[in-house]
Formats: structure tokens, sequence, C-alpha cells
């Protein structure tokens, strides 16, 4: 009887890689390396950035020839420019990231596509966390050798005559994919140009279109069982 | 507790920049035809077994930094170049389909790990 009022377990499973960041974490707290104010600070700081600053980037880019030179050529002066310093707020780096932005241009005879085969490098100042599908074994291990197939699963059919050049993030150097500006968006402003710069299209498993936003209503599924009366 | 070394010198510049002007100059340049060495990697590398014995072109050369087989260990005292390689997918795998010869793939060294092609 007494069995039946435990509480469930909260989670099924603990990883190691969890218990090991809780540990390392409280070490650091207790020998003083940082407070516990500070680290839920930077936990705070981390999940509030996203991939607007980025889209930005490329707004600009595509409207400013000079600003395009310029992310092409230094990456994080560039991110100055659109808000982002890649020092902030620590002094030396984003938590965990290193501050050597590449941008990756797209053109009519090369399309770029990112993966980080160790992990999960990331340019995560300037475009917020990684998705999920990003750090999986699955991506990750296929995408180098099966890149089409990979972009296929994502809806985007590269044409064969295009080189389709996969960036395999493995060192400090961080990296983003300047895509193409599509037809159908001239006379835009860069208000408009950075809310179809999708954070998807800045990985290169997308492209941007003048009708899709990364703001678009989501569609709307009824429930199958809907509860009476709510 | 004061900060780590690390910190202290990458502060106000940021890292890879804190290690600018520490390595010998770099022996390889944009162009260079490269093979990617199978160098012993007992405990720690980012040097992924794919690329090894690999022969690829030098398309960017990135910065300077500790190699991360030293760096995992903390010895920073001799930073290398870095070098981003460009292979063709049919180099890397032999699989890979025709129709597509044109495909490459990017991924970046130290200098330890390349040789002259």
């Amino acid at each position: 009887m007494a069995d039946k009022h435990k509480p469930a377990p909260m989670v099924d499973e603990v990883s190691d890689f969890e218990v090991l960041e809780v540990a390392v974490r409280e070490l650091a707290i207790e020998k003083g390396l940082f407070s516990a104010e500070d680290h839920r600070r930077f936990a705070e700081f981390a999940h509030s950035i996203g991939p607007l600053p980025a889209a930005r980037l490329v707004a600009k880019s595509w409207l400013d020839p000079e600003f395009k030179k310029l992310a092409l050529e230094d990456g994080f002066t560039a991110s100055k420019e659109v808000g982002i310093d890649w020092l902030n707020p620590t002094g030396f780096g984003t938590p965990s990231d290193y501050c050597d932005l590449r941008v990756l241009e797209n053109t009519p005879s090369v399309h770029h596509v990112v993966v980080c085969t160790l992990c999960s490098c990331y340019p995560r100042p300037i475009l917020g966390h990684s998705p999920e599908w990003y750090r999986t074994p699955n991506y990750r291990r296929r995408l180098v050798r099966w890149p089409r197939q990979v972009l296929s699963e994502f809806g985007l059919q590269i044409p064969s005559d295009v080189e389709v050049r996969v960036e395999d993030s493995n060192q400090k150097c961080r990296f983003m994919v300047m895509p193409m500006r599509p037809e159908g968006t001239e006379d835009w402003s860069e208000d408009q140009l950075a809310e179809i710069v999708t954070r998807d299209c800045m990985l290169g498993v997308a492209l941007p279109h003048p009708d899709r936003k990364a703001d678009d209503k989501r569609p709307v599924h009824k429930a199958a069982n809907p509860v009476h009366g709510h | 507790m004061s900060r780590g070394h690390h910190a202290e010198k990458a502060t106000g510049k940021g890292d890879p920049q804190c290690f600018r002007g520490e390595a010998p100059a770099p022996k390889f340049k944009v162009g260079d035809r490269v093979r990617i060495r199978d160098l012993p990697d007992i405990f720690y590398t980012r040097c992924q077994v794919y690329t090894r014995g690999a022969e690829g072109v030098v398309a960017v050369v990135t910065h300077e930094s500790p190699a991360p087989e030293d760096e995992a260990w903390d010895n920073v005292d001799e930073p290398e170049w870095f070098y981003i390689v460009r292979f063709k997918q049919k180099e890397l795998w032999p699989e890979y389909p025709d129709v597509y010869e044109n495909d490459t793939l990017q991924t970046e060294f130290s200098e330890r790990w390349l040789e002259s092609a």
C-alpha cells in the first residue's frame, strides 16, 4: 500500500552528460569560480538570444554591398553593426563560444550547408541555440556523407549543376550561411527582407522565400478527442 | 578566487584572437594541395577520421590557436596556424554519385595535421 504513495520519478532517465554538467557546475560554485546567481544570469542570457541579428546581417548585406564585403571578410566586426558583440557579456566570449564568425555566401553555383560532426559547434551569439536536430547523431553523421539526401528530407532539392558544399564546423570558427536574395523581393526594405531570412536558411537546409516568414501563423489542428466542455 | 589564466588572456580580445602573433609563419597558403596526416590521437582530437589520408586544397588560412590536442590539457604555449581545407566529396567517399562530382566538403585543421600533397 505504501508504495502507491511514492511520487513518480520526475524524469525517466538522466544522461551522463547531465550528471557531469551538474557536478562541474556545483564544484565551480563551491570553489567560487562563479556564483549560482552568475550561472542563472548566463543561462537566462543564453536562452534569450535568437536568430534575428543574423537575419538582419543577411538583409543588410543584400542591400549594402560595402556591408556585405565586411560581413564576408570579418564576421566579428560585422556582427557589431547588427547589435551583437561576441565578447559580451563575459568580456572574452559569449558563454562557451569562440569569436571567429565566418559567413558563407551562397551563389548561383555553390550552396553551403553547416554541420558539426563532433557535437554542436554553432554561432550561438548571433543565431541563438541550435535546433534539436542539429545536435542529433543522425544529422551529424549523415550530412557529411549524403548531403543531398538529407537536404531532400528537409524539402530542399539542389540542382545537380550546383555544388553542394558541406562545412563541417570542428574548430574555433563558427559558420552561418548567407543565402541568395530571392526573386520577388525587389524594392523591399531591410525590415521586410530580414523577416524571410529564417534560422534554417542560415544553416543551409532551406532557402528564403518571399511568402515565408519566421513568425508566420502556424496551422491549427483541432484535437481529435476534445475534452467536452472545454 | 581569481579568474583562470585563459579568461585573463582572452578578456577584451576574444578567443582565438588572443593568440594572434604567437605562431610561427604559416607553412601553407590558400590553393596549396595538402594531405591529412594520420597521427595518433589517444586522448583527444578534433581531426575527423573520415579525412585521414585524404587530399584537398587549402581554402582559408583562418587563425592562430593552440591545437585542440594540446589545449585540452591546458598546453597553450605553442599555438599554430589553422586551415580550412576543401575536399571533393568523391575523395572522401568513393561511393559518392558521379553525377554530383562537383560537391565538396570543407573542414578545419591545425597545421600539424597537414602535409604537402
